[in-house]
């Protein structure tokens, strides 16, 4: 190293650019060195433009002192023990630096300029601007929505545009001021179908169109506000909008996308929450910690708590076995609570501070310990099957009382169980003793994969055989390498030969009622006669018994654990499930570490001849078995009675403890979080949870003061409900008005509704925004009186049209976006308004609400990546009660813009694209709807009345004169093109199609 | 506050009329300063727009192979992995790491023999015999690696560069940044019979607008939904869809100034055109008998992979930026844990169809602008817990996939592994710079190529991906 700086010493001499005195090093660093750094190493390492690889920032002095993730890049003075200096030599070939894809090495002369400048104390004038995640304390300052609310002064009325409402006075300082005048008035029809889709998401009945037409009342538009906010269907709607907000799913998202039974619990419980007006600040808190807050409170309201907690464990999970991820599934859960309460992206800053907002990763792991220190319900996994940790309803005290009675009679009930299975377990080291050498190997024999093999194709098969009463048959089925695939069907039977001639066929014995007993009687009154065994070490007999193996009735088995079993499918038809399992079959599985057997114990004295066929039941799994006949000559009758004894008391015992289990309290569950192990996490350095870095106090985040947690706060999720409702934060109450006056109106006043950060756009009416804000929190956060402040604003009642075409031109020409708000924007019905509103056109809507969903229950789960869940059918039921996956989208979901059930979904977009038409000209459900429509129009006893009766039915008004006469021109035109139908299928054809044309027609689609 | 300035953006907000009510095209707008649309039609996500640079190819035919092709036994040979079957290896790898069973792992030997093929000399095993004839005009990259071992995870990543997180598919993505060319036809179509892993995520547009979604076709009787006319005649329809039409005009007549309302009447005349082009594009009847011979179809067979290649094709012609075919799906696929020997059943569905399709388009000279990639998650383990054992287990370490067609080298190898195939030993190549690498054929910077979504600009290759020029022609 000496030798080549010296080198670089002469070098640079020789290029006369060593510096000497102060200035000189200024001017060396602002010629030579800066230049350099911009140029070839701050396109990967400059926190101003947002690139820190490895950790490292070289644009400033604090940059490179600090260093990067491996420490101090420059040691002033000291080339040689400086990092960048190493990297840019290119000596160490694991640092290498600038690397081949950023240009490569430095020139010989660079390397040079850089390690003089380092040899000279790496004077560097430049100071890093302290930062507040991605901001400046300055900017920080002056960006407007980490201020305050503000008391806002509403202007006078002007005479321009003379405005009661405060909204509206606000909202026309801004309209005069760009030179332009509001539009008229709605028409009452358009503003009841306005107000009905926009608070119940279902149209209007004609009948309840005309009457509010015909009433002159002026308490009439407050009295459709009033009705609509009391109807149950008005949560049902903007329940909606917030599960949007919050990921709602009914499926956890890892590789199965394992169902999550209890998720419609939340899903219903904010719908009610909507219904009865839940104040905003004590909604958001009860998502983050209701069971908390409501630990003391009665039964009902404590459930409720419990189940608002869903908010956090409807967090997406991830992978194969997703408790692995679970780092993951806390950032989606941060994600989620930045936007949706804050309107901010504090996720952002898992890997490093923000790069435009104030959020450091500190902040990040400090919300993260109280998420990590929160045990969340798990759904189940490829790797794990079961879901545990579900949340009871009932507080824990009360659980416990109810609980008690049943814990104790199951304790004594395994008591015994455990005494009789020992006294079994002695009785199967009799067995071996009793059977000691007296074995007769009878035939043995290997199938492959997929193979079978007759007992009479097996080596040296002996299989005539002289038995006496109490000697034992014995089929052996060994496990291969891929024990899992191991599934074996077994055909054995036995024939007397001379004497009675009897027959003894397993499957005909004990396929109908295998749980009869083990031992198990043959068909001719003997009792015993069929073992089903546990042959890992000596012989024992298979001590469980299980009905309705994987949730199939026709499936019964014997076993031990899992594994091994002895099980019959009793149904005359084939089973699927792992394999395909033929009909009344006996099937037996091997344990990994060892064989099954099934015995057949001798009631006669005479000779059998041994007939059967050992088949594999699973091919494709690479392997089959291996199989051995024995005859076991010594007299087994004595052992045999005794274990029959005990297994008859153990079955006993087996049946009492079932009937126990189903009458078990019922535990209903929420998918909900608990406290977990109290906690602080440390920084994930880079975002990887195997790179901790310094520990994080639990706390609030520094931009609104970083309150830590006092003493034995447990978990902190009781503290940061309280922060995230705070009515002092500047961004609580204003993200929740432009949200609601984004669903009223179709945009927000803060265009971006989870962005309210730098990258975010600001608010077109700030003054609005505050004042709606402030109302929101003096009425005590009641999202009721909000949509009623707004509903009455004039703003909300103007027409979307604009009939004086040079006001409309002069409109279009300052503000074409409507950004001022001169009319309402008309709104297209999302994929839930359409859907819902063509099955009330149809009248096959049911209203009935949704409750849990026909999702199989989670004892027979087997979800894999390769054959994952796949969902429930659909219903009548309303959109929002349908299933919601998220690894396999439904197509209509997808095509209306339906919500991403995997992150929160602020705005719907609204696409207009040609496979939407398509969805209007020949899905079936659309058809099925038009029909159902048709069927109605056609009750009316004339082709007049039927177009009467169907333009009410779907677009809620009477027809005109031409469109009664376009529809009936229509009608004949159309009659005309089924000459090739049978005349009474006509009427049905005709008016099948006018329904679809209405039903898919634009005033139908959009909302003025 | 000041109200926003008269900008760029306010102007583009003007063009697109009252596209508040389209936020998503509006934010594809002004998310990108560019690919700049070629013209700002209102709510035309789908129009062609200029890419960033002179692509070398107009469309991409990705052929996937689910489940993980095993490398060693197809395009890439390794005489040391015949040589040292049986001898004992360590690898602290993901699917043996505390597994029962596997405690010890050997080296297997490939199940297929490996010869020079063509002029090039490229090694290609017997598995794909047809494939290997047409060695000379692929681009094999051998040094592929990914970043996890599960087929979800692999193939999620494999489509959206994401291992974990739904994001757009690559097919949304270039849909996105370059429209299409043809308006009746979807600009990304997935033909896959089955459903593969992760669900419809593979194809889906995510936080991209939804016209930029893949549209999944079924070999069948309705390849796309809803897109088979339901009433009985077309006589019957046209008369439906002039009276809606009309219905819509008098509608529109007191709305004129409202674009949605205009997109929408002109989206049904669109998707009648859907309607005709699709089956058109999807009826193989005017195809000579020795066009299908080379696809291996057999006259009327609508169905197989043969029929995916041909297909693809044929939707290529017709101006489709994105065509992606999946070769079976979860279940039933390349996933050959339990024998090696089911790759021998799987290849001949495959073989003839993709060589007849890369025959095909060099015939019609199609070879100029369609790029073919073929790919599979990952590939599969040189080793396994018994020498003997007949399968091989998920191997993400490195896999081989080609590329070939427009702007790629021909008859060319990329990369190399380790002496048995474990590790990638020469230009190591990340499912992210393989991305990148697709783009760069496409005139698509993968670094430009972004879209604001939760206050972040995301990309197809996240912050990774370096392009590999050596590939290009």
């Amino acid at each position: 190293m000496s030798r080549s700086l010296g080198f670089v010493a002469g070098l640079l001499w020789l290029l006369g650019a060593l510096p000497v005195s102060a200035a000189d090093k200024s001017d060396f660093f602002e010629q030579r060195i800066r230049p350099l750094l911009v140029e070839r190493c701050e396109g990967c390492h400059s926190t101003r433009k947002g690139k820190t690889q490895g950790g490292l920032a070289l644009d400033s002095r604090q940059g490179w002192t600090t260093g990067g993730d491996s420490g101090p890049a420059i040691i002033p003075g000291k080339p040689e023990q400086s990092r960048l200096i190493q990297a840019i030599g290119y000596a160490d070939d694991a640092l290498q630096m600038p690397p081949e894809s950023a240009g490569g090495k430095l020139s010989d002369a660079e390397i040079a300029l850089l390690t003089e400048w380092v040899a000279q104390g790496a004077f560097d004038p430049r100071e890093a601007k302290p930062l507040r995640g991605g901001l400046t304390e300055q900017q920080l300052r002056d960006w407007w929505s980490f201020q305050p609310v503000r008391d806002v002064v509403v202007p006078d009325s002007a005479p321009a545009a003379p405005a009661e409402h405060p909204i509206d006075r606000l909202l026309h300082r801004e309209l005069l001021a760009a030179g332009l005048l509001p539009a008229p008035a709605a028409s009452r029809r358009e503003l009841i179908r306005r107000i009905s889709h926009d608070l119940t998401g279902l149209p209007p009945t004609a009948d309840e169109v005309r009457a509010f037409e015909n009433d002159d009342s002026p308490q009439a538009y407050a009295r459709l506000i009033d009705r609509l906010l009391g109807s149950a269907r008005y949560g049902e709607r903007w329940g909606r909008h917030w599960l949007d907000v919050v990921r709602y799913a009914d499926t956890a998202g890892e590789n199965t996308d394992h169902p999550i039974p209890d998720a419609w619990r939340y899903r219903n419980w904010v719908i009610d929450a909507f219904n009865r007006d839940l104040p905003y600040d004590q909604f958001v808190r009860d998502q983050i910690a209701g069971d908390l807050i409501h630990a003391d409170a009665p039964p009902d309201q404590y459930a409720a708590g419990v189940v608002a907690t869903g908010f956090l464990a409807l967090a997406r999970r991830f992978d194969h076995d997703s408790d692995k991820w679970m780092h993951l599934t806390i950032e989606d859960t941060i994600d989620t609570v930045g936007k949706a309460f804050l309107g901010l992206s504090v996720a952002c800053a898992r890997c490093h501070d923000h790069k435009y907002d104030p959020i450091s990763a500190r902040d990040y792991y400090a919300l993260y310990g109280i998420f990590s220190s929160t045990r969340y319900a798990f759904p189940g996994c490829e790797a794990k099957q079961q879901p545990r940790d579900l949340v009871p309803l009932l507080p824990p005290a009360e659980w416990a009382r109810t609980i008690e009675p049943f814990d104790r009679a199951l304790a004594t009930l395994d008591g015994s169980l455990k005494e009789v299975d020992a006294a079994l377990a002695e009785q199967s080291k009799n067995f071996s003793k009793a059977v000691g050498d007296q074995v007769r190997k009878l035939a043995t024999g290997q199938i492959a994969d997929g193979g079978a093999q007759r007992l009479s194709e097996g080596t040296d098969p002996l299989l005539e055989v002289a038995v006496t009463p109490g000697q034992l048959l014995l089929l052996t089925i060994d496990p291969d390498g891929n024990y899992g695939a191991d599934t074996t069907v077994i055909d054995w039977e036995l024939v007397e030969q001379g004497g009675a001639n009897r027959r003894w066929n397993l499957a005909r014995d004990v396929t109908t009622d295998l749980l009869q007993g083990n031992p198990h009687a043959d068909g001719q009154q003997h009792p015993g006669v069929w073992l089903f065994l546990d042959a890992r070490g000596g012989l024992g007999l298979l001590p469980d018994r299980v009905a309705n193996l994987n949730g199939q009735p026709a499936l019964s088995a014997w076993r031990k654990g899992d594994n091994p079993s002895v099980f019959v499918n009793a149904s005359p038809d084939p089973v699927k499930v792992w394999t395909t399992l033929p009909g009344r079959s006996v099937f037996v599985h091997p344990a990994q570490d060892g064989p099954v057997a099934i015995g057949w114990v001798s009631p006669i004295a005479g000779t059998v001849k041994i007939e059967g066929r050992v088949a594999d039941g699973h091919p494709g799994g690479p392997n089959g078995v291996g199989w051995k006949l024995e005859h076991l000559t010594g007299d087994l009758t004595a052992v045999l009675t005794e274990m029959s004894t005990l297994a008859a008391r153990r079955s006993e015992f087996a049946t009492q403890r079932t009937a126990l289990l189903a009458k078990a309290p019922l535990k209903e569950t929420a998918y909900a979080v608990v406290e977990g192990t109290a906690a602080n996490a440390r920084v994930h350095l880079r975002g990887d949870p195997e790179k901790p870095g310094d520990e994080v106090p639990r706390r609030w985040l520094e931009l609104f003061g970083g309150e830590v947690l006092p003493e034995q706060a447990g978990s902190g999720r009781r503290q940061l409900a309280n922060w995230l409702s705070d009515a002092r934060n500047p961004l609580v109450a204003r993200v929740i008005v432009n949200r609601v006056w984004l669903q009223h109106f179709g945009t927000g006043l803060v265009p971006t509704p989870n962005d309210f950060g730098t990258r975010g756009q600001v608010p077109t009416h700030p003054e609005l925004l505050d004042w709606l804000a402030r109302q929101l929190v003096e009425s005590g956060w009641s999202i009721k009186s909000l949509h009623r402040l707004i509903l009455q604003s004039a703003a909300y009642q103007r027409s979307s049209r604009q009939p004086d075409r040079a006001l409309l031109d002069a409109a279009l020409a300052r503000d074409p976006n409507n950004m001022l708000y001169w009319r309402f924007n008309r709104l297209r019905l999302d994929a839930e308004g359409l859907r819902d509103s063509l099955l009330m056109a149809s009248g096959q809507l049911d209203l009935s609400p949704g409750q849990a969903l026909p999702i199989p229950p989670a004892p027979g789960w087997s979800y894999t990546q390769h054959v994952p869940f796949a969902g429930v059918p659909e219903s009548n039921q309303r959109t929002i009660y349908q299933i919601v996956l998220r690894n396999r989208r439904p197509p209509f979901m997808a095509l209306f813009d339906g919500a991403d059930p995997n992150a929160t979904t602020p705005l719907r977009q609204v696409t207009t694209v040609p496979t939407q038409s398509l969805y209007f000209l020949n899905d079936p459900f659309f058809h099925a709807q038009a029909e159902a429509l048709a069927r109605r129009v056609l009750e009316a006893p004339t082709d007049e009345l039927r177009v009467r009766r169907l333009y009410e039915l779907a677009l809620q008004r009477d027809a005109t004169a031409a469109e009664v006469t376009a529809a009936l021109g229509f009608a004949v035109e159309y009659t005309a093109a089924l000459a090739a139908e049978p005349e009474a299928e006509r009427p049905r054809a005709v008016w099948s199609a006018l329904a679809r044309i209405v039903l898919a027609s634009n005033e139908f689609l959009y909302v003025d | 506050m000041s109200r926003p300035e008269w900008s760029r953006r306010t102007l583009l907000k003007s063009a697109v009329a009252n596209s508040l009510l389209f936020p998503g095209l509006l934010s594809e707008l002004l998310g990108a300063d560019d690919p700049v649309p070629r013209s700002v039609g209102p709510a035309n996500p789908l129009a062609p727009r200029e890419p960033h640079f002179a692509p070398r190819a107009k469309a991409v035919i990705f052929l996937f192979m689910s489940g993980g092709v095993s490398h060693v036994d197809s395009f890439d040979p390794k005489p040391r992995l015949f040589a040292d079957h049986g001898k004992q290896v360590v690898f602290d790898h993901p699917e043996t790491r505390n597994r029962p069973g596997y405690e010890k792992i050997f080296l297997k030997r490939p199940d297929w023999k490996f010869a020079p093929r063509g002029q090039s000399g490229i090694e290609v095993s017997d598995l794909f015999p047809h494939i290997a004839a047409q060695a000379d005009d692929l681009a094999v990259i051998r040094s592929l690696h990914t970043s996890h071992s599960n087929h979800y995870n692999a193939t999620l990543g494999m489509h959206t560069g994401s291992f974990a997180f739904a994001r757009p598919s690559i097919g949304s993505w270039l849909s996105y940044g370059l429209g299409t060319e043809n308006q009746n036809l979807p600009s990304f179509l997935v033909l896959a019979p089955q459903m593969p892993y992760a669900g419809t995520q593979v194809w889906a547009s995510d936080f991209l607008p939804a016209a930029h979604q893949g549209t999944r076709v079924m070999p069948g009787a309705e390849p796309v939904a809803n897109l088979k006319r339901r009433v009985p005649t077309e006589r019957r329809q046209e008369l439906e869809l002039a009276a809606l039409k009309s219905l819509n005009l008098a509608h529109q007549q007191t709305r004129p100034e409202d674009p949605q309302l205009a997109a929408r009447i002109r989206s049904f005349e669109t998707a009648q055109g859907m309607q005709d082009e699709m089956p058109r594009a999807l009826d193989f009847s005017q195809e000579t008998e020795a066009t299908l011979g080379l696809y291996g179809l057999q006259p009327g067979q609508t169905d197989g992979f043969g029929w995916q290649c041909l297909a693809a094709r044929r939707l290529v012609e017709r101006g489709v930026r994105f065509v992606e075919l999946i070769h079976t799906g979860s279940s039933a696929n390349w996933d050959s844990h339990g024998n090696m020997a089911d790759h021998g059943r799987l290849a001949p569905q495959v073989d003839q169809p993709i060589a007849g399709l890369l025959r095909d388009l060099k015939q019609r000279g199609l070879f100029d602008d369609v790029l073919v990639v073929w790919t599979s998650e990952f590939g599969r383990t040189p080793f396994n817990n018994t020498a003997d054992a007949p399968g091989r287990e998920h191997h993400n370490w490195a896999f081989s996939s080609w590329l070939a067609g427009a702007g790629v080298k021909r008859g060319f190898v990329h990369g190399s592994t380790d002496e048995h195939g474990i590790r990638p030993a020469e230009k190591p190549m990340h499912v992210h710079d393989f991305h990148a690498s697709i783009l760069h054929l496409m005139g698509i910077d993968h670094e430009r190529l972004t879209y604001r979504h939760g206050g972040r600009d995301f990309r197809l290759t996240d912050v990774h991906g370096v392009v590999a020029p050596e590939l290009f022609s």
